[in-house]
């Protein structure tokens, strides 16, 4: 479980003048909840994110993670897919464990387990400049699965890929998160993407950045085709877009 | 499935080893003509088989290995220790800007001094042996590596930085699995630079002072005008300087090979 209470972010701007990335925001995110912030560029999206990522300290205001006895509770997925180019791809998914001392076969079970759940077999010793953009992302998230935090952050991960690539990722997140049960934030500015595959979405507009409505999604699980096809998944994202304005 | 066959095929070329010994040879040819032409003294001139024979003299006597090995020695050494203190320095300095702001001036003067000037000096405070030329070398190498050092070290992305927060590794993980890596490619620049600078040193100390080395067979030659083996010193520097230089790119290319 994750609590925001009051967290802002204020930064100092070029004519040392304050600029709120971030006004006050309360959110309480349960264990287990697919939740997505959808909101313009500017609007603190990814800052929120990075606050809760431990990344930047808020300006005001408390944030608790509730994941006990977890050395590492935070997986984070970025922008980009942030590999280390000179490991291969089963290298770089299991660098956390590496890092983490966790014991080598252990290590390699799990790397190969996630290799297969992110297919990816094949291309176990590929480097990554030798994998398409999908294949990299894919990669990074599986390295952001191998040491299994509670919690799953995720800045724009497709919003670099092409729609058909980003289509297919959102149905294999959707699967990562039915068989591992995590917490994930998700950031993104498409309001289908939010809809789509969240529980929750938080929708934030800029200028300065604010929370400005939060909806409960609850269209029906599990998600595919036949959602894109529901009316209600059309209304949610009309709703969005409109606030987004 | 035989796709290759369908390519049209390169012209054939041969590798470029053979270039560069043709070019050579034709250097060395130009020379044997000009010297036979004009009659030139081997004191000014020797004909490329008299500097063969001192070669081969010196191969012979022992002398050779001795001298060149010495300075190779000296050269991988001050190398080694230059580079390893470039290294850690640049690294106390790309990690602590406080520190930086007050060793820039200082590191500055140092660094355009010509340590070349400061060769005496070293002779003074270090003596006739090997210490003083280490030294030497290692101020010509640790200045191009610290540089190179800070400039890597500046430039490893951000986000590679935060996913070993979020990773929580140790500061030791952190500079050794991920900064040092990414930092590679520019340290292996100022590594470069520095191998130049190291062989430069290494003949320059020996010039000045001591009784072995390469730097010392050319002051002996050159002062009792044996040019022919004033010529076999310089081109055993020369060897020396590419056998430096080929293996730092050997290493180069083994470790950076994520690079393509």
């Amino acid at each position: 479980m994750i609590t925001i209470e009051a967290v802002s972010k204020r930064f100092v701007g070029p004519k040392g003048e304050p600029v709120d990335a971030l006004t006050p925001v309360d959110l309480t995110i349960p264990a287990g909840q697919f939740l997505s912030i959808v909101g313009p560029s500017g609007c603190g999206k990814s800052t929120l994110l990075r606050i809760i990522a431990g990344l930047e300290t808020p300006s005001d205001g408390k944030l608790t993670i509730a994941a006990t006895g977890v050395a590492r509770p935070i997986g984070f997925v970025f922008q980009e897919p942030v590999l280390l180019p000179w490991l291969s791809t089963l290298a770089n998914i299991r660098f956390p464990l590496d890092t983490g001392g966790a014991p080598r076969d252990r290590a390699d079970a799990t790397a190969h387990r996630l290799i297969k759940m992110v297919g990816l077999q094949g291309f176990e010793d590929a480097l990554p400049h030798q994998l398409s953009g999908g294949m990299r992302q894919r990669a990074a998230i599986a390295r952001a699965l191998s040491y299994d935090p509670p919690i799953l952050l995720m800045d724009e991960p497709f919003g670099a890929l092409d729609l058909l690539t980003r289509d297919r990722m959102n149905d294999e997140l959707l699967q990562i998160w039915r068989e591992t049960k995590k917490t994930i934030v998700f950031v993104t500015h498409s309001v289908e993407e939010a809809a789509y595959l969240s529980d929750r979405v938080v929708v934030m507009s800029a200028r300065p950045g604010r929370v400005r409505a939060i909806h409960d999604v609850d269209l029906p699980h599990p998600r595919g085709e036949a959602t894109k096809l529901d009316p209600r998944f059309h209304q949610f994202m009309a709703t969005f877009r409109r606030e987004l304005k | 499935m035989s796709e290759a066959a369908a390519v049209p095929s390169a012209p054939r070329r041969v590798p470029p080893i053979v270039d560069h010994l043709a070019g050579i040879v034709a250097i060395v040819v130009a020379w044997q003509v000009y010297v036979t032409a004009t009659d030139a003294p081997a004191y000014m001139l020797p004909a490329p088989g008299a500097v063969g024979s001192a070669l081969a003299d010196l191969a012979i006597s022992g002398a050779l290995w001795r001298d060149l090995g010495f300075t190779f020695g000296n050269v991988v050494l001050g190398l080694a220790l230059g580079a390893f203190a470039g290294f850690a320095l640049g690294f106390v300095l790309a990690k602590s800007p406080t520190l930086e702001r007050w060793l820039d001036g200082p590191i500055l003067l140092l660094q355009t001094a010509p340590k070349i000037a400061l060769a005496p000096l070293f002779v003074i405070w270090f003596g006739f042996g090997t210490t003083s030329k280490i030294v030497l070398i290692v101020s010509l190498v640790l200045f191009p590596v610290l540089v190179a050092t800070i400039v890597g070290l500046r430039g490893v992305p951000q986000n590679a930085l935060e996913l070993a927060r979020i990773l929580k590794l140790t500061t030791w993980q952190r500079l050794m699995r991920v900064e040092l890596p990414l930092a590679l490619p520019e340290i292996f620049i100022g590594l470069r630079i520095g191998a130049v600078q190291a062989v430069v040193g290494a003949i320059l100390g020996e010039w000045m002072s001591g009784k072995l080395g390469l730097g010392h067979l050319m002051t002996f030659a050159s002062a009792t005008y044996k040019t022919p083996l004033l010529f076999a010193a310089v081109l055993l520097t020369v060897a020396l300087g590419i056998a430096v230089h080929v293996s730092l790119e050997a290493a180069e290319r083994r470790l950076l090979r994520w690079k393509q």
